[in-house]
């Protein structure tokens, strides 16, 4: 009987940490991913007006959910250090307006599809990767965010599609640039691509 | 294959000989070096431009109290550790083939914009959604004894036998496969498998990176394994040859119809891409590997 009660408090007690951590990452996301897909299923806003104001709050969603600065960071990994603070600050920057300008317009094409948040996973002690998946007319999509608390904040700092990092996927693009050249080619090859947007 | 096109050799005779190039190829590339995950190895010289502020760092920590946040809220764009940024392992492939492989990218480029775009764009404005999706759903169905006996190589048996009765609800129920039924009625959700991810669980590299016209990234091992599902299609039994005009026929209708509900992709992930041939072999390697981990 002893044994029975001291076992059921040792179950009471490993039940209690678990829901103080869960779901506040998966939350952060999942409300601020909501909010994108309210304005786009907005029916006020139609026609090549509506596109605008939609790609306007878009990223306005957007710089609230993704931390900008982490994400370049963990893209450019050490050759992060190569850059000056002014090269940082304008890498920073170009970045952000090639992954809005990629991804915003394909964002705003969707009407539809419906996303389920099915998870969270711990990565290390201040990252966790909140998993979610969109149903389309062609299949499910996984689509994983990375998300990493700063001053109490849960931002993304890595989306994974389909077992694709983004930032992985850059870095692997970016360090071939970077394995020969200085810091400012590689600025000045964003600066192209960002004009040519 | 096709040196069996036109002999009176049978169908048997055929398989042995494709079995013994599978076991040829799978030779000559075990040889070969696989996927080495490294990391990003820092230039310890080429920092030197850059003014640390290290000593700004330390006062930071010394005034504030929790020891875990203490540098980064006031310096955000400070310098990086490597422990800061390298979570993950690096995914680098082999590509001794660049100059082709680059070439065939470019091939595969004009074939997208040129000619499967324009007839899957077609396609889709003459054939209903609802109709792409149940021919979607014909084709998945059709492509079940790969994933039941690919799940069951690599030791899944369980997703091999709800492969196996979703195939069986399909078929039936699901009118010859035309509806998801397994899914929609009963929730039973199976296990991608191919033959390409069961090589890579039995520990098998990717060996290099290839592109080939038309059927695009790919890579020895990978190779293998789509010519390994292509003799479980069921598809490719409609004639006496292993590639006849049918099954071609079908695998590109197959395409045709995937691509319908895919138009734009290729280009976003072109437009996003900074270098998109770079871009595209490692979004290979990472989707692969995924798989292998799934």
């Amino acid at each position: 009987m002893r044994i029975w009660l001291g076992g059921l408090m040792l179950v009471i007690l490993l039940m209690v940490p678990f829901p103080a951590f869960a779901g506040v990452p998966l939350d952060t996301v999942k409300t601020n991913v909501n909010g994108v897909l309210d304005v786009l299923r907005d029916p006020k806003l139609q026609g090549e007006a509506g596109k605008k104001v939609k790609e306007q709050r878009i990223a306005a969603a957007a710089e609230k959910l993704f931390d900008f600065v982490e994400l370049s960071k963990r893209t450019l990994g050490l050759n992060w250090n190569k850059f000056t603070p002014d090269q940082r600050k304008e890498f920073v920057e170009l970045f952000k307006t090639i992954l809005k300008d990629a991804y915003v317009e394909k964002i705003t094409a969707y009407t539809n599809e419906q996303v389920n948040f099915t998870k969270e996973v711990p990565l290390s002690e201040d990252t966790v990767e909140v998993q979610s998946v969109v149903v389309t007319k062609g299949g499910q999509v996984p689509i994983y965010y990375r998300v990493l608390k700063k001053e109490k904040e849960w931002k993304v700092y890595d989306v994974v599609i389909e077992g694709v990092s983004l930032i992985s996927n850059y870095r692997t693009q970016f360090r071939e640039i970077l394995g020969n050249n200085p810091p400012e080619k590689l600025l000045e090859t964003l600066r192209k691509k960002v004009g040519k947007g | 294959m096709r040196y069996c096109e036109g002999t009176p050799y049978s169908k048997r005779v055929c398989l042995l000989g494709l079995t013994a190039c599978l076991i040829i190829l799978l030779f000559l590339f075990l040889g070969l070096p696989p996927l080495h995950a490294a990391s990003d190895s820092p230039d310890p010289d080429t920092g030197a431009g850059v003014n640390v502020p290290v000593a700004g760092k330390q006062v930071e920590e010394a005034g504030s109290i929790p020891v875990a946040t203490a540098e980064k809220p006031s310096d955000e764009y400070g310098n990086v550790t490597e422990e800061e940024v390298v979570g993950s392992e690096e995914l680098r492939i082999a590509d001794p083939i660049e100059p082709w492989n680059r070439a065939m990218y470019h091939v595969n480029d004009k074939f997208y914009f040129w000619l499967l775009k324009p007839t899957a764009k077609g396609y889709k404005y003459v054939v209903p959604e609802a109709v792409r999706g149940l021919v979607s759903n014909f084709y998945q169905n059709l492509e079940a004894p790969v994933r039941i006996v690919n799940n069951f190589l690599q030791g899944k048996p369980g997703y091999a036998g709800l492969e196996l009765a979703r195939f069986l609800i399909n078929s039936t129920v699901g009118v010859g496969g035309l509806r998801d039924c397994a899914t929609e009625c009963f929730g039973i959700n199976g296990r991608d498998a191919d033959f390409g991810q069961t090589l890579g669980t039995y520990g098998l590299g990717f060996g290099f990176y290839v592109v080939w016209p038309i059927l695009g990234p790919s890579s020895p091992r990978d190779t293998v394994g789509w010519m390994g599902d292509w003799l479980l299609r069921p598809q490719s039994y409609l004639s006496s040859k292993w590639i006849s005009p049918e099954s071609v026929g079908l695998y590109a209708h197959e395409t045709v119809n995937y691509m319908s509900f895919h138009l734009g992709d290729y280009e976003a992930i072109k437009g996003a891409a900074i270098d998109p041939y770079i871009a595209m072999r490692d979004a290979y390697v990472q989707y692969r590997k995924s798989l292998i981990e799934r």
